[in-house]
């Protein structure tokens, strides 16, 4: 689909007289790493012109949906459902007494240094460090919940 | 005025000494997960784990700090092989 879009492109910047509007900077982010595999990169640099995106060609590509780089979004379920999945898959918790609010030491019977290691779970899990500090405070899965929540800014 | 702790309350020192063990099992933690092979990971992931649960119970405050100092030795041990293994 971009490709096609490129292809407009070219053929309407080797018209002069055509005149280019501006496009919405991520609509040019998003095609900008395709530009670098299709075009001879001199042909991109000498265009002196950031706009190179001709609007109307591009509304004929029809609904354009923007693919971002990036995660699904996180909410609430989702962030529960992954901290009770990576804990069931830890081999000193039975799963079938977990629950939410099942604490570490007092339900679960782990120790601290379990706790450490659940916590590095949820680390590797959702990709960002937890510093010393909070981690030791982390004792129930809702507590782990809701500080990924705050973190990362997951309102509901 | 009698102290109204627990009787199973560590004192300041121990507490101390806790939270360092614990900093220490992270950073070990930490650093193992920089290791390239996923088997050597593993192993030096079960190696850490029994290391620090069999002295889990000690009491001797010289042998944990003799310990925390060993498992201190094996943390940039372990560092310093990850970073001649990288250059």
């Amino acid at each position: 689909m971009a490709a096609r879009v490129l292809q407009h492109c070219v053929r309407s910047l080797a018209r002069p007289s055509l005149r280019l509007c501006p496009v919405s900077l991520a609509l040019r982010a998003a095609v900008v790493p395709e530009v670098t595999v299709h075009l001879p990169f001199s042909f991109v640099a000498d265009s002196r012109r950031t706009r190179w995106l001709e609007q109307s060609r591009i509304s004929s590509v029809g609904l354009m949906c923007r693919q971002y780089g990036d995660l699904p979004p996180l909410t609430l379920e989702t962030i529960k459902d992954r901290v009770l999945y990576v804990l069931k898959l830890y081999d000193k918790i039975n799963p079938e007494k977990l629950q939410a609010t099942s604490h570490f030491m007092k339900d679960l019977g782990l120790d601290s240094l379990d706790q450490v290691e659940i916590i590095m779970a949820m680390e590797d899990e959702f990709g960002f460090e937890i510093p010393d500090a909070e981690a030791e405070k982390l004792m129930t899965p809702e507590e782990i919940v809701h500080y990924i929540a705050d973190k990362k800014d997951v309102y509901e | 005025m009698g102290s109204r702790l627990p009787p199973a309350a560590l004192s300041l020192k121990q507490f101390l000494q806790r939270q360092k063990v614990l900093g220490l099992y992270r950073g070990i933690l930490r650093t193992i997960r920089q290791v390239p092979d996923e088997a050597d990971r593993k192993y030096l992931r079960d190696w850490a784990r029994e290391e620090f649960k069999r002295n889990k119970n000690a009491t001797n405050q010289d042998a944990i700090r003799m310990m925390i100092t060993q498992a201190n030795n094996h943390l940039e041990e372990l560092q310093k092989s990850l970073l001649l293994a990288r250059s």
